[in-house]
């Protein structure tokens, strides 16, 4: 049998050989996602319970953790996609001029900034306005505070996500909106934004679960709290945070119970994974 | 006749580039005019100078005047001159979340109209106008991609129409079609000049001979020769124009 | 910058029409001359080779004919191209009906009895309306060759001398056949003689007009025979 090694077969080999390195480094990068969501699930499963979710952190369960970042969350949702979603409809739309470039930079940076950074920043902010008397210097460790905190990290997120969302409805779309005498504003809203929904929803959805998941801000922020969620102006418990006091605590059953913490906050990250594409899904078959 | 639209010396910039320059134009009413010439001529640019949607694009500036049955339509708010100046364009391009007759009552809807007969209404009149009525009457709530290529391109004739404007501007309708569906489109340019004034930009040499009265020939920015369809393509009194209608160059 | 074409298929169609046109063109002097001459020495050989001519004539018209119609089907020729095509299809005419007047000035050649040479009656001015009529056919086809619509501006001038060289001549037969000093068959025929020349001379006019036409796009005005016959007085 004569093995033929002219210039068809060696481009095949090389093909072939590229295909498994490819692959491999696939798998390579899927080894730590894989891994993580396997410790968490085996290690974790063993502390979820009913009483996991309705005992407090003080009592080794973790249901004032849950309701904080969900509280957390929708604070900020509320503060942050509005002001997110118009910023960049104002960078796609109206941005084509130097202030906005100067705009788009400074957002650009701004999803740069580490967050425990943006974390010292609501600190600090709260305890100046604290020490010239314009609010209760107690606020510095409270809801309200990391809800700032968090707004700020997740603004120039939604921002961006949004301003990409729009470039990608085509021009043709606007001209045809505005060939028609539809002032611009409406044009945006009522043409553009619709066209490019799923985009920004998507968007707003990472955003969140981005949020979601942020512990060093929180750590000067809302500090933390064993009890059920007792007011905007009181420390706040969320996951990130037990998880942290819990997987570095002596007591071995916390440590447990850190693992099953882990677990639910991966759980939701991944809920909201899923509902963002059921979104796109959904829309793109009505569309 | 009277002239619908005149230019006066109308000029157009694309930042510090002159992309037009000194057109003086008349476009008949209820008549269907030309505009030829080879690529980068201006044709298109000078179209979008009819509707103000040049200065849509940043950086960009008019300077001249253009005149809609007299009135100065920089004087008037660019909303205005659009509803009254309407415009298809390219590549047929439908509001890709909206349904067939959400597409035809955007123009109404989005500027108010709420009275769901009135929209019917207007629905109905224009689909017909734009002879798409009878293919699409029984799948109105169908998304608007779901059409052939010259379909979408006659819904958007008569999403243009339901604003009912006076004026309706094509930027070269018929580039991205087939022959037959080209053909349904300039039969329904040849009706529409009875109740419009149609200004067609094309780089199709032949369809301006066919659709067109009046047909205006530009090279480089400039305005060449106005005239006539016929005389125009018959006997041209420019060199410029003949070396362009003859194929000698393109 | 845009580019340049040469639409080389069209150009080709209208390189071969151009050829054809003026074959045809020459064809059609080359016969009324030759008919003319035979007439004058009545030399039935020179009159045979006219008929020869005219199905030559006759053939390249049909072909001129085809190919015109090829060119417009297929290229839609416009502007210059346009007027040329168009022109030359009716030009073609004109040549065929000056061939047929040749043939037939051929056989009235042959029908006059050779012996009768040497005895033809003086006619003069029979002969400078021919060589006018030549003259004529020559300048319009001459414009036709070299796309010139200066030379043939005034032909229709030139056309009412013809004209009037024709009232003339058919006076003079008539009066010369009443009065006995001319054969009421000789007079007869050169009453068709005569006929035909100014009728050569008219499809001259038609040529010299559509070659302005085509070269210029100018339609000039045309008298029609009609008014014409208004001048005949009652």
């Amino acid at each position: 049998m004569t093995f033929r090694f002219d210039r068809d077969t060696r481009r095949r080999w090389k093909n072939l050989a590229m295909n498994v390195a490819a692959l491999f480094c696939v798998v390579l990068a899927l080894i730590p996602l894989g891994s993580l969501l396997f410790e968490a699930s085996v290690r974790g499963f063993r502390s979820i319970s009913p009483s996991f979710f309705t005992l407090t952190t003080g009592n080794g369960g973790i249901g004032n953790a849950i309701q904080g970042t969900l509280i957390l969350i929708a604070l900020t949702s509320v503060i942050a996609l509005p002001v997110g979603i118009l910023t960049g409809i104002y960078l796609a739309e109206y941005g084509k001029n130097r202030v906005g470039a100067a705009i788009r930079f400074f957002v650009d940076v701004m999803t740069q900034i580490p967050s425990i950074v943006v974390g010292i920043f609501a600190f600090s902010l709260i305890l100046e306005l604290g020490a010239s008397g314009i609010v209760d210097p107690r606020l510095v460790f409270s809801t309200t505070t990391g809800v700032i905190a968090l707004s700020t990290i997740m603004i120039p997120f939604v921002a961006r996500t949004s301003e990409e969302a729009l470039r990608l409805v085509p021009i043709s779309t606007r001209e045809s909106a505005l060939a028609l005498g539809i002032p611009r504003y409406r044009a945006i809203l009522r043409v553009v934004l619709p066209s490019a929904s799923s985009a920004v929803i998507t968007g707003a959805l990472l955003g969140i679960a981005r949020v979601g998941g942020e512990t060093a801000p929180l750590l000067m922020t809302c500090l933390g709290n064993q009890f059920w969620f007792g007011g905007l102006d009181q420390p706040c418990e969320s996951l990130p945070h037990t998880i942290y006091v819990f997987a570095l605590g002596p007591d071995s059953a916390l440590n447990q119970a850190a693992w099953g913490a882990s677990l639910i906050l991966v759980l939701m990250m991944l809920g909201i994974a899923i509902a963002s594409r059921v979104v796109i899904r959904l829309r793109s078959v009505s569309g | 006749m009277a002239a619908k639209i005149h230019t006066e010396t109308m000029s157009a910039w694309y930042g510090p580039k002159k992309a037009i320059e000194d057109i003086t134009l008349d476009f008949e009413e209820h008549a269907v005019s030309a505009i030829i010439g080879p690529s980068g001529c201006g044709k298109s640019t000078l179209i979008r100078c009819l509707n103000r949607m040049h200065e849509t694009i940043p950086k960009a500036r008019v300077e001249g005047k253009v005149l809609l049955n007299g009135e100065d339509i920089y004087a008037l708010p660019a909303v205005t001159v659009r509803r009254r100046i309407g415009m298809v364009f390219q590549k047929a391009n439908p509001f890709p979340t909206m349904s067939i007759y959400e597409n035809v009552a955007a123009g109404l809807r989005l500027n108010g109209e709420r009275n769901r007969d009135r929209l019917d209404a207007a629905v109905l009149e224009s689909l017909k106008q734009a002879a798409l009525w009878d293919e699409v009457k029984d799948s109105l709530e169908k998304s608007g991609a779901s059409l052939s290529g010259g379909q979408q391109q006659r819904l958007c004739i008569a999403r243009a129409l339901a604003v009912r404007p006076e004026v309706l501007l094509m930027d070269e309708p018929c580039a991205a079609l087939d022959p037959i569906a080209t053909a349904k489109i300039e039969d329904l340019i040849f009706d529409l000049k009875k109740d419009y004034t149609v200004v067609i930009v094309t780089h199709n040499m032949q369809q301006a001979a066919r659709v067109a009265e009046t047909t205006a020939f530009m090279y480089l920015g400039h305005l060449i020769e106005v005239g006539p369809t016929r005389e125009l393509f018959e006997r041209p009194k420019e060199t410029l124009t003949e070396s362009y209608i003859t194929g000698r160059f393109g | 910058m845009p580019q340049a074409a040469e639409r080389k298929a069209l150009a080709k169609g209208l390189e071969k029409l151009n050829e054809n046109m003026v074959t045809l063109a020459e064809l059609s002097e080359l016969a009324i001359r030759k008919a003319i001459d035979s007439l004058t020495r009545l030399d039935g050989e020179v009159a045979r080779e006219v008929f020869t001519i005219d199905q030559e004539v006759y053939g390249l018209q049909l072909e001129i004919e085809h190919t015109c119609i090829d060119l417009i089907a297929l290229h839609a020729p416009v502007a210059r191209d346009l007027r040329t095509i168009t022109t030359s299809l009716k030009i073609t005419t004109d040549l065929d009906r000056i061939g047929r007047y040749a043939k037939d000035l051929g056989e009235l050649t042959l029908q006059f009895n050779p012996s009768a040479r040497g005895t033809e009656p003086e006619l003069t001015r029979i002969r400078e309306m021919a060589d006018r009529t030549i003259q004529m056919v020559d300048t319009a086809i001459d414009a036709f060759v070299k796309h010139d619509a200066e030379s043939v501006r005034d032909i229709m001038h030139v056309d009412d001398t013809v004209d009037r060289m024709h009232d003339e001549n058919f006076n003079e037969l008539v009066r010369r056949m009443t009065e006995g000093s001319l054969k009421i068959e000789t007079g007869a025929r050169y009453i068709l003689v005569n006929r035909y020349l100014e009728r050569i001379a008219d499809h001259a006019v038609n040529i010299g007009m559509r070659v302005v036409y085509m070269v210029t796009g100018d339609w000039l005005p045309r008298e029609r025979a009609a008014d014409r016959a208004k001048r005949i007085p009652k």
